[in-house]
């Protein structure tokens, strides 16, 4: 299969604050059609930062400087003008942005803001057609009350319903490419179930591409076809998802299997200090590379 | 002995008529000085919206909220603002965006004159290394933080504040399991050497398995189970419970079987 998505040698600075600061130190990964990609590690090693350069959102940033490459179905991304990389995002390309109460304006009612979304595939739809399809893909992700939730503004529904809304939103025009950050954090278990299943879905029927960033292991080992493992701004190891849970090879992700908190108890992990081997070379499984 | 909290018939109705909306429904529970109640249960089921209440962002529609045995008044005084801190559910829109998150967390200080006004910017930047943040992280705004690093400061800034209670709405659900262990024992040791108290709303039903003394299980705004942690996980009594841990997304084998032992609702 071919890559939707290709990041290469990926790195990022930012100038400030404390003179230069190097975020990413060239980080390749890749996610191909039909694949479910999961991206994990540290808070504050990459993750984000690595989603937006993908929507081209952070070369917008004066004091960001980034350099790699970007490829999307095999096009060069960095030789596109701005507004080709706008025209991408929302419609081939979607997000689903880690904090979901501030990627809604808090002016405009859901239902404006869904139509928007709709809009951008389909400059005509009216808004009664708008809210129909809105209706039936809250319905899909457990809003059953859609027409009071594309009346109401984000305050006034909770961390939940907003994140529903914003997952609602990025499968709506159907994506070659979906990178979704955190999609899950205020969600009830069995909503996120539910959820999952609809990205599921969307990757089999459709094809789509998924990009899933989380720090929800569990759901990792559940959802995820292959997964990186970042620290640091450095690729530490990739593989398919049963090796890296079966036999994780690089310190650092066998730090973090062992601090999972576990449904059975035992009480808080024991942090081991051990961090210098966190900086090893990368380990990569069979199969991990395209 | 008084319950440090406690909440006696409360509900909240948003609007009204027939498009009210009942957040929440005839609630009540103790939160004991020194103890984790963990806040679990359905997406809109109600748990922000007592949170606020709680911390009189807006006061009940019916009911009592009692504080170290006195009734809560909707407005409060300087007293009860910094004995109650609430760390919010979105670390990033929870911060000023004008502001240094050092600043706001230094606001905190200054309103409840904790520390001495020449000190009080060591008292900042040893509130960031507590959680794992470099103390000169002070100078950013939270536009140059990471989602975690955001959340991080959320908690510092209500910790600093040197308060009695202390309401975590999804405190760590941006943090990577290894900060987040950091954190929780962070929580720990204030707890047990303050005997500070803590309300912990949450979906990682296995971090409240570890980390609360009760769990509170809400639905629809109501409370439909409110036990010992360890007999919630190991007898629930409610069918929602049971097929909230039967839900959990786990990483080990032992855990599967916990899971699914309950999940078919066949428990003993
Ligand atoms: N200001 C408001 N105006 C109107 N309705 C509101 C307001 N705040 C909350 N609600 C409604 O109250 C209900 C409970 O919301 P709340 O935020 O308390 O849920 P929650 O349990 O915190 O959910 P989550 O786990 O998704 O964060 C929801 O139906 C929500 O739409
Ligand atoms: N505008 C900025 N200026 C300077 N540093 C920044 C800026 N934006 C982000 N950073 C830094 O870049 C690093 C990576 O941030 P990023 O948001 O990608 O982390 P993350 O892996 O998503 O973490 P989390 O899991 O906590 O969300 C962080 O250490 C952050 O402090
Ligand atoms: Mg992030
Ligand atoms: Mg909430």
């Amino acid at each position: 299969m071919s890559d939707v998505l290709e990041v290469r040698d990926l790195c990022l600075r930012f100038r400030g604050y404390s003179g230069m600061s190097e975020v990413l130190h060239g980080i390749s990964l890749n996610v191909r059609a039909g694949e479910r990609v999961a991206l994990v590690g540290e808070s504050g090693s990459g993750k984000s930062v690595t989603a937006r350069i993908v929507l081209g959102l952070l070369q917008e940033l004066p004091s960001a400087q980034v350099d790699g490459g970007l490829f999307f179905e095999g096009e060069d991304l960095n030789r596109l003008s701005r507004r080709q990389w706008q025209a991408l995002r929302g419609t081939s390309i979607s997000m689903i942005f880690q904090d979901p109460t501030s990627s809604l304006n808090p002016v405009f009612t859901i239902g404006t803001q869904f139509a928007e979304v709709l809009r951008r595939r389909d400059p005509k739809l009216s808004r009664e057609a708008a809210d129909e399809r809105a209706g039936t893909l809250l319905q899909s992700v457990s809003i059953h009350d859609h027409a009071r939730v594309l009346s109401a503004y984000p305050f006034q529904l909770s961390g939940g319903m907003n994140q529903r809304v914003v997952i609602a939103m990025a499968l709506a025009n159907h994506p070659s490419l979906l990178i979704a950050d955190e999609p899950g954090t205020a969600l009830d278990v069995t909503v996120q179930a539910q959820t999952l299943k609809l990205m599921h879905d969307l990757v089999e029927r459709s094809g789509t591409a998924v990009l899933f960033i989380s720090h929800n292991l569990g759901v990792v080992r559940e959802f995820a076809d292959r997964v990186f493992v970042i620290y640091r701004g450095r690729i530490v190891e990739q593989g398919p998802t049963p090796a890296i849970f079966e036999d994780p090879g690089h310190a650092y992700t066998r730090a973090l299997m062992a601090a999972v908190p576990r449904i059975t108890g035992g009480g808080l992990p024991e942090l081991n200090d051990s961090e210098s081997a966190f900086l090893d070379p990368m380990v990569v499984h069979e199969g991990g590379k395209a | 002995m008084t319950p440090l909290l406690s909440l006696r018939h409360v509900s909240k109705t948003f609007g009204s008529g027939p498009r009210a909306v009942h957040a929440v429904r005839d609630v009540s529970f103790d939160v004991a000085q020194g103890e984790c109640l963990a806040v679990v249960g359905e997406s809109g089921s109600g748990k922000t919206t007592l949170a606020n209440m709680i911390l009189g962002v807006f006061g009940q529609s019916s009911g009592e909220i009692w504080f170290d045995g006195n009734g809560l008044p909707t407005r409060r005084t300087l007293e009860h603002r910094s004995a109650i801190q609430l760390v919010q559910q979105n670390p990033l829109s929870s911060l000023n965006p004008k502001r240094s998150v050092g600043a706001s967390i230094r606001l905190g200080l200054d309103v409840f004159g904790i520390g001495a006004r020449s000190d009080r910017w060591r008292l900042v930047e040893g509130a960031l290394e507590e959680v794992g943040l470099p103390g000169d992280f002070r100078r950013r705004p939270p536009a140059a933080l990471s989602g975690g690093q955001c959340q991080r400061v959320a908690i510092a800034r209500a910790l600093a504040c040197q308060s009695r209670l202390v309401i975590l709405d999804e405190p760590t659900s941006a943090l990577d399991v290894l900060v987040q262990a950091r954190v929780l024992r962070l929580l720990e040791d204030l707890r047990r050497v303050k005997g500070l108290s803590y309300v912990f709303i949450t979906h990682d039903l296995s971090v409240v398995r570890n980390v609360a003394d009760r769990v509170a299980v809400f639905r629809a705004g109501k409370l439909v189970e409110c036990a010992e942690t360890r007999a919630i996980f190991e007898d629930p009594q409610v069918d929602y419970t049971r097929q909230l841990i039967g839900a959990v997304p786990v990483v080990a084998d032992d855990e599967l079987k916990l899971r699914e032992s309950l999940s078919g609702g066949m428990l003993a």
